[in-house]
């Protein structure tokens, strides 16, 4: 652990420094051009020492045992203490950077490019030579010159050719493209280990010559063209950590999930769209069997009945303002509840991993951002207000494991002869003996809720008799629930409400839900939990725009007569619609990829499999790369076209 | 309900019991608080309370015998629960480098793009940012490999197979899990703060290049402490975004137990029914203080940083 730790530290600190160095070097560029020559060229050469004796290539770089072979790989261990090794590891970069520097001094005193072509050449030719008389005999290469000549006048051709095309110096380009076409054609082409020390050198030391070729070209540049070295060279210092690390974990991981979707699960065979197929044809992912069973479900004719409720709400609006739907017009809460039920209706009949994505969607992004907007609402301004706000957002701090947790204790199902220690179900078996009762509590409850009822009813007569039924349309929604609470409390029909069962012998039993293991409904109390957490961000973007509202545009609505849910409806709520907008589509990100909550409370049994936990599952518990890298573009493929508006919509903000 | 509240005229009993609904609101409002803070109080009363008391009398009922300090020393002391001091270290040790290094690398990438003039810099700046469309999950398995085994390319025809990135045995270590963390923050952490330091004023950096100094002073000595309230905002963010983390340290290091985070810890306690459940309670609570504490300490920060993330892919 320790070690580790310390090689961590290591690697960061001497990753800050060597940038720090970078931009030193740098800045010489611009005041002293023989340091800077000398400095670059030195580093050049300390690179090539490290990559021949960091890889153990040269001999003298330490005394080499093979130590273990493990998958087929060889891995080499250098004998003896550590400044032994270190020293013998050392002196070869340290001689090459020296060697390399001296030469670079030399170059950038020259006027004359003659003069600079034959010191660079002779020099870093020598210097790699040297190196290359070096090399072991296990990595001397045999040079077979057709692949040598084809490798040189191909990557020549190339550097040319590019070099062209950025209108630079062509024959620089054709210089390094023919350095590294003979580092390729005499190293990577031909079987190591069969040559001679002189086939090692002549492959070390033309390379090394040409790069000397090539770095002696260029006459030392005026100002403007040292201002140009600077800014190229500092973009590419401040931007290159940043580019790597995008590059190496995120790029070319992407697309190599891509790649890995489309072979077997060993990533062994190619089988096309295959994975993707039988994602989309096993009926855990899209269950239809049990489709019409949708028709005959309560919520899909509650659902049908508002629907109803809206249409005819909607013609009169229609005839009295021109619009079927308005903010805030009656009409527009019994489509939402409409849109809510059939949705509820569909996602528990209609069953799987898809279906569920996109139920987790309907309700958290439904239930966070409007219960989030009514809470920035009736805070807003109130004493207090800071406080409350405060304890609504305070989850946005605990993990989704924690809150999982928490919510657990929440959902607990004891034994029907134990005490209920979860809220939930306390209440509802608290409320199942209360119905099934016949003592005083039970009587004064029903006399309170047959009250309100009375009031409903009142409210509703108070605005159908003054003649603007549209205000009775949300009485007559509360009413509708009521009044069925009352029916079955009442004992009407049915044996009464909440946690109860009668038994064979007719005495009463609690009976609690196991609010995580009863499918369908166990997916909504899961999407609770993350409603619970989302709703604090809704709120804190809401209230944010509503306090943005410009107070004219308010008070001169007021002055006209608005009431103040007028003024909400028609002057705030459009203006802060944008920003409506941006809390939906965030938490739809957020949601596509739910995996947390699922994981710790049910681990996608009792059908709550979401996309990210199948994905999960499949890849690092099956061990199926293959469906799990499909699973993986799914979520991908679901969320860019959201994500596409919303980067849209921030670079036309910035 | 409002709606009800809105109009009324005259007097009478009905006026009166409309004036009392006008105070339905403040009513909702401190009722969905209360709704708000039930979880989170019941695990925090719950996790003081005796295993027995936890599992056979309801919270809101506890009494002062019920209350001890069993749970806390339990799950900081036994071998049972894995040692949730260790887990804290672990979640430190991955927090610390994945909020401090990418923050210091976005930097620089975001100076670089906003005030370095090169070629081709828009294009390059909108690729990086069209990255936060990729969601994490994208990235999981090719990097759980290249923690596992190193990348190798085999080259097609000559048929040798070269080691570009070396194995350096990272997987089911914290390092893996601080790595791709960093990665992943990257667009977003040049994005935010690309948007702020290209917003400085433009003389300032002007006057600076006349004064004779080079892009790396303008960067430490101006941009740096001029960018404080957003490299805040954005460690805020970040810092909390890793210390909350599952999914990437389940997958980096989730089967080592002594390089796991407290989430992990806190799951496998979860997922192990009936056992250890009464120490839950204690472990989230712990596990919660640090962003806890981060929340209410630096609460404007905080609400920027969550603001500022909301558009994080």
């Amino acid at each position: 652990m320790s070690s580790t730790t310390a090689r961590i530290v290591i690697a960061v600190s001497a990753s800050a420094a060597i940038w720090l160095i970078a931009n030193l070097i740098v800045a010489q560029g611009r005041t002293h051009w023989t340091r800077f020559a000398t400095l670059r060229l030195g580093i050049g050469g300390l690179l090539f020492g490290i990559i021949l004796s960091g890889n153990r290539i040269i001999s003298g770089s330490g005394t080499i045992e093979i130590a273990t072979e493990r998958n087929g790989d060889t891995s080499w261990v250098t004998t003896g203490g550590w400044s032994e090794r270190l020293v013998a590891w050392i002196w070869f970069p340290l001689l090459a950077m020296v060697a390399f520097a001296v030469c670079g001094a030399f170059m950038s005193m020259r006027e004359a490019r003659t003069q600079r072509t034959i010191i660079g050449a002779i020099g870093l030719g020598a210097v790699a030579g040297f190196g290359g008389a070096l090399v072991r005999a296990e990595f001397r290469p045999a040079i077979d010159g057709v692949a040598l000549a084809i490798a040189v006048v191909v990557v020549a051709g190339l550097g040319a050719a590019i070099a062209t095309l950025r209108r630079r110096d062509t024959i620089s380009g054709a210089l390094t493209g023919a350095a590294i076409g003979w580092i390729v054609g005499a190293w990577g082409a031909p079987e190591l280990g069969t040559g001679s020390a002189a086939w090692s050198t002549i492959a070390l030391a033309v390379p090394g010559a040409l790069f000397g070729i090539r770095a002696a070209r260029p006459d030392a540049p005026d100002d403007a063209g040292r201002d140009r070295m600077d800014r190229r060279s500092r973009a590419f210092i401040f931007l290159g950590p940043a580019l790597l690390f995008v590059t190496t974990n995120l790029v070319v991981p992407a697309l190599r999930t891509l790649y890995l979707s489309l072979f077997d699960r060993d990533s062994e065979e190619f089988i096309g769209l295959d994975n993707y197929r039988t994602i989309f044809t096993d009926p855990k992912a899209w269950d239809t069997s049990t489709w019409r069973e949708m028709f005959s479900s309560q919520l899909m004719w509650l659902g049908v009945a508002l629907l109803g409720l809206f249409i005819i709400l909607g013609i009169r609006g229609k005839r009295r303002t021109g619009r079927v739907i308005e903010l805030g017009s009656a009409s527009s809460g019994p489509l939402l509840g409409a849109v809510v039920l059939i949705g509820f209706a569909v996602f528990t009949t209609v069953r799987g991993t898809i279906v569920n994505n996109l139920w987790w969607v309907l309700v958290v992004t439904l239930f966070s951002t409007s219960l989030g907007l009514a809470i920035a609402v009736l805070a807003d301004g109130l004493k207090g207000e800071r406080i409350a706000k405060s304890l609504i957002f305070m989850p946005m701090a605990v993990s989704l494991v924690g809150a999982s947790v928490i919510w657990r204790f929440m959902y607990i199902a004891r034994d029907s002869a134990k005490t209920q220690t979860g809220v939930f179900n306390s209440l509802w078996v608290a409320l199942g003996r209360l119905s099934t009762g016949d003592g005083l509590p039970t009587l004064i409850i029903g006399v309170i809720v047959t009250v309100i009822f009375g009031l409903l009813l009142v409210s509703i007569a108070r605005n159908l008799t003054r003649g603007e039924p549209g205000r009775a349309a949300a009485p007559a929604v509360f009413a509708i629930l009521v009044g069925w609470f009352l029916i079955r409390y009442w004992k009407i029909t049915g044996t009464g409400v909440g946690g109860h069962r009668i038994k064979d012998d007719g005495s009463i039993v609690a009976q609690p839900i196991n609010f995580i293991q009863d499918p369908p409904f166990n997916n909504f109390w899961l999407m609770i939990v993350l409603v619970w957490i989302q709703t604090g961000f809704a709120m804190v973007i809401l209230s944010a725009a509503i306090r943005a509202v410009p107070t004219e545009l308010i008070e001169a609505a007021k002055v006209d007569g608005a009431t103040d849910s007028q003024v909400f409806w028609r002057v705030t709520l459009p203006q802060i619609g944008t920003t409506i907008g941006v809390v939906v589509t965030a938490i739809i990100v957020l949601v596509m990829k739910v995996f947390d909550i699922v994981k710790v409370m049910t681990n996608g049994n009792f059908g709550t499999e979401v996309l990210a936990n199948n994905m999960f599952r499949e890849a690092f518990s099956f061990g199926d790369t293959g469906i799990g890298a499909a699973l993986a573009m799914l979520i991908f493929i679901s969320v860019v076209p959201i994500m596409f508006l919303n980067i849209r919509r921030m670079q036309r903000e910035s | 309900m409002s709606d009800i509240a809105v109009h009324t005229h005259g007097s009478g009993p009905i006026e009166r019991i409309y004036a009392t609904l006008r105070r339905v609101p403040t009513i909702v409002l401190w009722f969905i608080v209360i709704v708000w803070s039930l979880p989170s109080l019941s695990v925090f009363i719950n996790s003081w309370r005796t295993r027995d008391a936890q599992r056979s009398r309801s919270w809101w009922t506890t009494k002062p015998d019920e209350l001890t300090l069993d749970n806390y020393e339990s799950i900081f002391n036994s071998t049972t629960s894995g040692g949730l001091g260790n887990s804290l270290l672990n979640s430190m040790a991955i927090s610390l480098p994945a909020t401090i290094i990418p923050i210091s690398i976005a930097a620089f990438a975001a100076y670089g793009f906003a005030w370095i003039d090169f070629k081709g810099r828009k294009g390059l700046f909108i690729a990086v940012v069209s990255l936060l469309a990729i969601p994490l999950q994208v990235a999981l398995i090719p990097l759980l490999q290249l923690y596992v085994n190193g990348a190798h390319l085999t080259l097609p025809w000559l048929d040798k197979t070269i080691t570009i990135i070396p194995d350096f045995n990272l997987v089911n270590t914290t390092t893996a899990v601080w790595l791709t963390h960093t990665g992943f923050a990257m667009p977003f952490a040049i994005f935010l703060l690309h948007n702020y330091i290209s917003s400085l004023p433009r003389d300032l950096f002007e006057a600076a290049r006349i004064d004779g100094a080079d892009h790396f002073t303008i960067f430490w000595r101006l941009v740096l402490p001029l960018s404080i309230p957003v490299l805040a905002a954005f460690a805020i963010f970040q810092f909390l975004w890793t210390w909350n983390d599952y999914l990437i340290a389940n997958t980096m290091a989730g089967t080592n137990p002594d390089a796991i985070p407290t989430t992990i810890l806190i799951a496998n306690l979860a997922g192990d029914f009936g056992m250890n459940e009464h120490l839950l309670p204690a472990a989230a609570f712990v596990q919660a203080f640090v962003p806890l504490v981060v929340f209410f300490s630096l609460q404007r920060y905080f609400v920027r940083g969550i603001l500022a993330g909301s558009v994080k892919g």
